[in-house]
């Protein structure tokens, strides 16, 4: 009748590996709300901007990237159904990454673009290619790759693309090695991140986490399958139409093929929600679905933007539309998910080999859900707001907005804090 | 025989050890694992001094899965000091709603 598990369960990623990532994105959390409180001007300013460069690298980078790459290195075994292949290659990852995105930042923030931004956007480079070499080495020796690991294959190449097309538009800044000048080719800088990298990786590990999370047992590989293709080609269609220099009117056709990859993705967690055995939907689940339903934000922005200011200069919505994508969805997702996954990896670090003592606490009783809930309303307040904001360009509001959200990344880093910090309680 | 579900050949020590397990929680659902119904079966031979127990999880990718086998272990082996304990873990049936019982489905909010 029953069959024992033949090769045992799959290993967890060691901690030591994982927390360095998950601290150094609390911290650019921190240092993106203030920057954004100190040129909150930046509303007003074309988006090829000193600060606006140094937020928006910082929230990418320091923030989004860094903390999924510490996810994903304690994810991957789960999502390739193996184990982590190197923690030296982890580490490298880490190294790297750390010295060299506060560079670029630095660079963008002094609008130096010689010797100092090409060195950062060297080390990030290098980080990114052990990062590859980890997940692809991670999901080629698993003998099964399932749609969630091509997610994460898929995201990782779109990564690197980024990165190395970012590099080159560094080199073009001093020496013409593109046709165009590079300000020309952000906007397909800028969707290789958000989308193939950013939009892949979320939807990758939260179409495994999501019904994980609900004890459900909700799941639909032929869905995700045609999000996986819509995506890549929405994005890889917006980068012909873009290079080709086609009228406006054919990144329609990109923007309604990730529109319905989206709308696929909210209806399969809707799903997976809808059958899940646990009744009960804590805090941090809710954020992670409320940041589903941000993800047609953006979108809707960009069609505003398409349709009723083709012709006028509106770098304030512009400017919305990255907020939207990297305040809105991206960090919704990351503060409900670091409260689901660093409770239970400090959790295990911590209780692991205190193996049946007596009771030990649960992993969500490792952070203050107060504090959570605060955090919660503080980011809500300061999203909406500075949308409001941003629309009407009234800078107190903005000012208010970015006070509200650099509130929230501290309660953020508080609470990270107290997980991090967690002692075994008396048994 | 089975108690709680729990497939076994020894009534009177499947029952003792349940007083164990009942104190091991899967920690993402805070619901011990006898309700959840993650045990499937407790093979005593009494003979060799021998317990073989059969478990599963609630999904494959749980991330607390070496430490909830862990605490299975240790259970029984404070249960039953003097017997060699194996856990195994299976994932054929996989664990779904049907197996928890009555006071676990109470606990989920069913």
């Amino acid at each position: 009748m029953f069959s024992p598990l033949m090769g045992g369960l799959q290993k967890t990623t060691d901690y030591r590996v994982v927390l360095p990532f998950y601290i150094y994105a609390s911290v650019s959390f921190v240092v993106a709300t203030i920057l954004l409180l100190l040129h909150t001007d930046i509303v007003e300013s074309n988006y090829f901007y000193s600060y606006t460069l140094a937020i928006t690298h910082t929230m990418a980078l320091g923030w989004g990237t860094m903390i999924i790459f510490g996810a994903s290195h304690q994810l991957l075994p789960v999502l390739v159904e193996g184990k982590l292949d190197s923690n030296t290659l982890a580490y490298l990852t880490f190294g790297f990454a750390a010295v060299g995105i506060p560079i670029l930042i630095v660079s963008f923030y002094i609008f130096h673009f010689g010797w100092l931004l090409q060195t950062g956007a060297i080390l990030v480079n290098i980080a990114i290619i052990f990062y590859i070499i980890n997940v692809f080495l991670s999901s080629f020796k698993s003998k099964k790759r399932n749609v969630h690991a091509w997610f994460i294959i898929t995201a990782s190449l779109w990564l690197f693309s980024t990165t190395f097309f970012g590099l080159l538009l560094v080199f073009n800044f001093t020496k013409n090695i593109l046709p165009n000048n590079s300000v020309s080719y952000l906007s397909i800088h800028a969707h290789m991140g958000l989308v193939g990298w950013f939009l892949l990786m979320v939807i990758g590990v939260g179409s495994r986490l999501i019904p994980m999370f609900l004890i459900s047992k909700y799941t639909n590989d032929k869905t995700l399958w045609k999000i996986f293709w819509l995506v890549n080609i929405s994005l890889i269609s917006f980068i012909v139409f873009k290079t080709l220099e086609l009228s406006t009117l054919y990144y329609y056709i990109s923007i309604l093929l990730a529109f319905i990859a989206v709308l696929l993705f909210a209806d399969h967690c809707l799903k997976a929600k809808k059958v899940r055995i646990r009744k009960n939907v804590d805090e941090q689940m809710k954020t992670s679905l409320l940041s589903i339903l941000q993800m047609i934000l953006p979108l809707i922005v960009l069609i505003i933007t398409l349709i009723f200011l083709p012709t006028k200069q509106h770098d304030n919505i512009i400017l919305l539309y990255g907020f939207c994508i990297l305040f809105g969805w991206i960090t919704a997702i990351i503060l409900g998910m670091t409260f689901k996954t660093l409770p239970f990896i400090v959790w295990n670090k911590v209780y692991h080999k205190k193996a049946y003592t007596g009771k030990t606490p649960a992993p969500k009783e490792l952070f203050n859900e107060k504090v959570y809930k605060l955090m919660l309303i503080m980011y809500i307040a300061g999203f909406v707001l500075f949308i409001f904001g941003t629309i009407f360009l009234i800078s107190l509001i903005v000012k208010i907005a970015a006070v509200a959200l650099l509130f929230a990344a501290v309660l953020y880093v508080t609470n990270t804090s107290k997980v991090l910090l967690h002692k075994p309680k008396k048994l | 025989m089975s108690v709680n579900n729990i497939i076994t050949n020894d009534n009177e020590r499947c029952n003792f050890a349940l007083i164990g397990l009942y104190e091991v929680d899967d920690p993402e659902v805070g619901l011990n694992v006898v309700d959840l119904g993650l045990i499937y079966q407790l093979d005593f031979d009494s003979e060799e001094k021998k317990l073989d127990a059969l478990m599963t999880l609630t999904t494959q990718f749980c991330p607390m899965g070496e430490s909830i086998q862990s605490n299975v272990t240790q259970s029984l082996s404070n249960a039953f000091p003097d017997w060699q304990i194996n856990v195994n873990l299976t994932f054929e049936p996989p664990w779904d709603f049907s197996k928890i019982s009555p006071e676990g489905r109470e606990f989920l909010g069913h």
